[in-house]
């Protein structure tokens, strides 16, 4: 009995607190996905501006995925949509909340996850922040303090943000990379934190519950990638059932020059190496059969738009 | 788990450990703090923990020698023929003094090897390269274990005192492994003393309500300090210190300040948490800090700041060298000469001499330590040797040397002495320290401070703001606790819901206002690097 | 005791050894008027002082600092 009523305390106390946090949070959470508003990360937030249901293809990971992807060279090969909801050193973590907030509005078939932030190891405070924060979205934005305006007051969200090169970015230096020790054959596996195993797991369940089916997909790097690494993905994948592609393997598909394809000898690709991997991608879409062709439909009108101002951009 | 700010620390194992000790009979308390120890320790530093097993048996058997000697002595005192007397009490010493000095060696030159191998075989290599020989000294590199820089002080202050017979050695392993290992005290400290903590751990007093809401605010209090104030700096300093040349003298005057606020809030901070964690199983460990900032004098300054590691210099550095029989003898004849004022004067600056360059060399093995501990050397000898002249001064010119504004100037000027130290305490190498110095000088102007060019350079105004409002607060608690009040004891005696108030308030403050997530960098606790 | 009052407040005239009961406590003596102090005591009154008893309590006021003399005398 002794123990009981301080739990109780205790109970109560927390319970009091989560109230007091879960009220708080209506202040401090966007009110839009600009940076204005206090969206953080807003290229990958930017697929929320997009009109509801209208991407194909959501695409999420680290640098690696708004280096290498491009939509809408994706749109002007075979005319499906696509959004990469890419942020520099990204945490499985943040794949998961970003994903999550994407199929509030959209309904992809497929969801690529990019494989290099399966091996990044999460802090412990990120995790329990991102976790947390889905429910009490003042630990993400709590520093909105600085700018917090009598709008915030008001309940309603919007989002009117997005990015005209749908979540890619785009390098056009070139500093070759040093291939001596890429991709080595080996038969060691590198191991994938135990914490990661689960994400990519929950993130498998949350594609499944939406109906999109789930595809890795390591693009080239030769400083980020191995075959340590592409084993310890293929166990991975085959383990949880999971399509696997590694493009690192596939130099005749994807034929990299790594002395003209990349713009910081071989951690990233520049514009060129990314034209080689959207070039695979695109076929690859096609070869699935999931998806149609969109491009004579007038709503997707504004994707002709953008696509001749990113051209007339890249032939600058 | 990083430290004690971890998710880990503060989620898991305290509440663990605070559920299981508060729910089991006394025998298996003590058992439950030195298990969450040893986890604590494993969790930070893994296989390490080796070392602190060795450091605690060592002890516990040396100690034991230590007393054994002094009692079979004993025994043969009294035995013997009263002129064979000062003999045996010279070997029994001879004998005591060997085993102190096996132990001292053993611990020191742990750390010495393990902190210190790579600074002075790097150094040796630069001297030969200098003498225009083969650099070949090889250069090891240690992890080092947590916490082993504050243990290693611990385990030898324990011997020092079973030498000198203030306390007895310890038969009880146990207890001495808890008073060595104690978690809250691993990471930064205070340095405890067996005396203080060792038989109130072993008796795990019953928990206490009072004990446990005291502790509980304590460590969100540090919590507070750490993480609103002190790391909320860390990015402004990292850009000033790490990219001084393109910054101007205030800017680099400025971030001094920031730093020197930085490493009290982070250090205090820590030291609350740890503070707390132990009041929460009714352990009053020794204060670390007294309002530092409102000493008079430098040497004030020390005995407010760091006081564990202070005391620790003091008992076992400063008093035994400056009253060891040859230093008594120069201070007697150096009084003679000198008079009463100067003669001590110089004869203690030699021990002082020695404390510094202990103080400099313990917080690491780089030169700008070395340079940081000469530097208060240099300001307490010389504010020993003008202090005379400021009082006929200060008499003459018939100045209240208690009144408010000569004790606020006096204040001041040791804040900006203080805060010269830290800078070249900061600095990355003595080398980058004295161009920052020499930069303030030469390059001073109060443009980018007036134009606010500054908020760019890492913390915007409201960052700044938050901070000065915070330090403002700081300040009139820090007065409210120099005329001796006890907030804390004053937050526990409020009504319920008075004080639960005060809780939700301080965890919302810390939620919004902690400088944590998107655009900040965890920042480790500074002091658990040395 | 009265030998020991002189010599004190030849060290720091401007303290009142007499009744002062926090020496240490108080901050009234600093470090080197304890090296001061101890040497003139054993000078003064043929003891070794140890540096085991440089301990705040010894210190704290003159009546303390008898006592461990005539305990360090009884001592031999």
């Amino acid at each position: 009995m002794k123990i009981v009523k301080p739990l109780l305390g205790f109970a109560a106390f927390g319970l009091g607190l989560l109230i007091i946090l879960y009220g708080l949070s209506f202040l401090f959470v966007p009110k839009n996905n600009t940076k204005d508003a206090g969206m953080e990360e807003v290229i990958a937030n930017g697929i929320q501006g997009e009109p509801p249901n209208s991407i194909d293809v959501v695409v999420v990971g680290d640098s690696e995925s708004y280096t290498s992807i491009s939509p809408l060279l994706i749109w002007k090969d075979t005319g499906y949509t696509s959004y990469v909801c890419g942020s520099s050193k990204q945490y499985l973590s943040y794949s998961k909340t970003l994903l999550e907030r994407a199929f509030e509005t959209q309904s992809p078939k497929l969801v690529i996850l990019e494989t290099l932030c399966i091996y990044r190891n999460i802090p412990a405070k990120t995790i329990v922040m991102d976790e947390v924060s889905r429910y009490l979205p003042i630990l993400r934005y709590h520093d909105r303090w600085k700018n917090i305006s009598q709008r915030d007051l008001a309940v309603s969200e919007e989002s009117t943000y997005t990015t005209p090169y749908k979540g890619n970015r785009r390098s056009t230096k070139v500093n070759g990379a040093d291939t001596s020790s890429y991709m080595t054959q080996t038969t060691n596996a590198a191991t994938i934190p135990m914490v990661n195993r689960i994400l990519v797991e929950q993130i498998q369940q949350l594609c499944e519950a939406n109906g999109a089916k789930l595809l890795l997909l390591s693009t080239p790097s030769t400083v980020n990638w191995n075959y340590q690494r592409h084993n310890g993905i293929q166990a991975l994948a085959e383990d949880l059932g999971i399509e696997y592609i590694d493009l690192n393997t596939m130099p005749q598909e994807v034929p990299i020059d790594w002395s003209t394809d990349t713009y910081d000898r071989g951690d990233h690709l520049n514009y060129s190496g990314c034209v080689k991997v959207t070039n695979f991608l695109s076929r690859y879409l096609e070869g699935t059969k999931m998806f149609s062709d969109r491009r004579g439909d007038s709503q997707y009108d504004s994707w002709n738009t953008l696509l001749q101002e990113y051209e007339a951009e890249v032939s600058k | 788990m990083a430290s004690y700010f971890s998710p880990q620390y503060l989620m898991l194992l305290l509440p663990a450990t605070a559920g299981l000790y508060a729910i089991t009979p006394q025998r298996v308390r003590r058992v439950v703090l030195l298990l969450a120890s040893y986890v604590f320790f494993w969790a930070v530093s893994g296989s390490l923990i080796v070392y602190l097993l060795f450091s605690t048996l060592s002890i516990h058997h040396l100690g034991l020698w230590l007393e054994l000697t002094g009692l079979t002595g004993k025994q043969k005192l009294a035995q013997a023929e009263p002129e064979q007397r000062k003999s045996i009490r010279a070997s029994i010493q001879q004998k005591q003094r060997s085993i102190i000095l096996l132990g001292v060696v053993i611990h020191i030159g742990l750390l010495l090897t393990l902190k210190y191998s790579q600074f002075f075989l790097g150094n040796g290599n630069t001297l030969l390269r200098i003498l225009h020989m083969p650099a070949i000294l090889p250069v090891p590199h240690f992890v080092l274990p947590i916490g082993i820089s504050f243990y290693t002080l611990q385990a030898v202050s324990y011997l020092l005192d079973v030498y000198r017979g203030k306390i007895q050695a310890d038969r009880n392993l146990f207890r001495l492994a808890l008073f060595l290992g104690f978690f809250p005290q691993m990471m930064e400290g205070p340095i405890c003393r067996y005396e203080q903590t060792a038989q109130r751990l072993w008796d795990a007093p019953k928990m206490q309500w009072h004990n446990f809401y005291l502790g509980g605010q304590r460590i969100l209090w540090g919590i507070i300090k750490k993480m609103v104030v002190a790391d909320r700096l860390n990015i402004f300093i990292l850009n000033v210190f790490s990219g001084y040349d393109q910054y101007d003298g205030s800017v680099i005057a400025l971030a001094a300040i920031c730093y020197t606020v930085q490493l009290y809030m982070d250090f205090s901070g820590t030291i609350d948490v740890a503070l707390g964690s132990a009041q929460l199983f009714g352990v009053a460990m020794p204060e670390n800090f007294q309002r530092p900032f409102f000493s008079r004098t430098i040497s004030e300054f020390w005995q407010r700041w760091h006081i564990t590691l202070g005391t620790w210099f003091k008992d076992y550095i400063f008093y035994p060298v400056s009253m060891s029989k040859p230093m008594k003898k120069l201070t007697s004849k150096a009084r003679k000469r000198f008079g009463h004022r100067y003669g001590p004067i110089l004869t203690s600056s030699v021990a002082l001499l020695c404390v510094w360059l202990c103080n400099g060399l313990w917080h690491g093995s780089a030169w700008n330590y070395i340079f940081f501990g000469l530097y208060h050397f240099a300001l307490i000898f010389s504010g020993n040797l003008i202090q005379p002249l400021v009082l006929t001064v200060t008499e003459r010119l018939h100045i209240d040397r208690n009144h408010v504004a000569y004790r606020v100037m006096q204040a001041l000027r040791t804040c900006v002495l203080v805060c010269i130290g830290e800078l070249f305490f900061r600095a990355e190498g003595l080398r980058n320290g004295l161009k920052m110095a020499w930069r303030m000088v030469t390059n001073w102007s109060f443009t980018p401070i007036v134009s606010g060019n500054f908020f760019a350079y890492g913390m915007d105004a409201a960052d700044f703001i938050l901070v000065v409002a915070f330090l403002v607060f700081l300040l009139f608690v820090g007065l409210a606790q120099e005329r001796g009040a006890r907030l804390g004891e004053r937050i526990v005696a409020k009504p319920w819901p008075v004080r639960i108030a005060v809780y939700y308030a301080a965890i919302c403050f810390l939620v919004i206002f902690g400088a944590y997530g998107i655009g900040y960098i965890p920042v480790d606790p500074i002091y658990a690097g040395f | 005791m009265d030998r020991l009052l002189e010599l004190l407040e030849e060290i720091r005239p401007d303290l009142d050894f007499e009744t002062c009961q926090d020496l240490i406590d108080g901050h009234h003596l600093n470090s080197l008027d304890i090296i001061s102090i101890v040497a003139e005591v054993e000078d003064a009154f043929d003891v070794t002082i140890p540096t085991v008893e440089v301990i705040p309590h010894n210190f704290n006021s003159a009546q303390n600092l008898w006592d461990l003399i005539v305990r360090l005398q009884e001592e031999g």
